[in-house]
């Protein structure tokens, strides 16, 4: 009885496992750059909708394709980001790309 | 003398007349019945014509499963389903990217075409059933192209196609048409949406009028 509980026990925990890694999604925000502070920047999307992304030292960033400091991410310019999480808000940026102000956008 | 003239026209009457009836059983019964050669229909009519063999075969089925995979027999192939068509156009805002897949057995062939009015990032890949996309993906093709016109036959059953990025800031069209072997496409967009589209059967393409070219 003792084994039976263990097994299920591992097996639930297995499916919980499971459930978390797929939650994980790679996400591509398009947008202007509302505010970056604290290891952290707010875009407003093409669609209006605002999202916190949070950045860490392996996340990429670059202007005409060159690798650029975090300190060159400025209020009102247009960004392209790629970012991992379970939801878009809160997701970790893994790359920025801050490219030409994008016609059409916000 | 007179008696054996009389004997020799009896016995050319009787040789001229087995040779005319050997004539007609061979023309009438032996050629039909042997040869399939009925010269005078008579085989036909009295249903010799079959036992020579040449008759008309009965049909083979096609071959049957729920999988519309090959049957392959060297350079041919059956497949127990007919083959779909499909056509679909993308617009490409500034920066966005499509990914737009067919549903593929082992073997399956498909015939494509696509056209980008500008340059874009692409990657011909596919997802084997059964395993997450991000670490079974296989690509087939990531050369920089504005368009492409090929076939394909799947390595392994699962989603197969294209993904296309637009890389700057104008707007993109992608036009993609296909047939082949596969029974559903799959989108997926930026906004992380995933769309099931049905595929078109053959019957939406009308036969061609008999009008000859000039």
């Amino acid at each position: 009885m003792t084994r039976r509980a263990a097994l299920v026990s591992a097996l639930m925990l297995l499916a919980a496992g499971a459930g978390v890694v797929r939650a994980h999604e790679e996400f591509r925000i398009i947008g202007t750059l509302m505010k970056h502070a604290d290891s952290r920047i707010q875009v407003k999307s093409r669609t209006g909708k605002t999202v916190s992304i949070r950045l860490d030292k392996q996340t990429a960033i670059s202007r005409d394709k060159k690798k650029v400091d975090a300190a060159a991410l400025r209020a009102g310019q247009s960004l392209v980001v790629d970012s991992y999480g379970d939801t878009e808000d809160d997701s970790l940026a893994i790359e920025i790309r801050i490219v030409p102000p994008i016609r059409g956008g916000d | 003398m007179a008696q054996d003239t009389r004997e020799r026209q009896a016995l050319g009457r009787a040789s001229a007349a087995a040779l005319a009836v050997a004539t007609a059983v061979l023309a009438t019964v032996v050629l039909p019945a042997e040869y399939g050669i009925d010269p005078l229909g008579t085989g036909r009519a009295l249903g010799l014509t079959a036992l020579a063999g040449t008759g008309v075969e009965e049909a083979v089925p096609p071959p049957t499963g729920d999988r519309v995979a090959p049957v392959q027999a060297g350079p041919f192939a059956l497949y127990p389903a007919e083959y779909k068509v499909d056509a679909r156009e993308f617009v490409l805002g500034p920066y966005e990217y499509v990914e737009y897949k067919y549903q593929l057995e082992q073997g399956a062939t498909m015939l494509f075409s696509w056209r980008a009015d500008g340059d874009v990032i692409h990657d011909f890949h596919g997802d084997p059933e059964g395993q997450a996309s991000s670490t079974a993906a296989q690509s087939f093709d990531k050369q920089p192209r504005r368009q492409a016109d090929g076939h394909f036959v799947a390595p392994f059953a699962g989603i197969h196609g294209w993904y296309w990025e637009n890389p700057g800031g104008e707007t993109i069209r992608v036009r993609v048409a296909a047939a082949g072997f596969f029974t559903v496409a799959h989108e997926f967009h930026i906004d992380r949406t995933r769309r099931e589209r049905a595929v078109r059967p053959l019957d939406v393409i009308s036969p061609a009028g008999g009008e000859e070219t000039p």
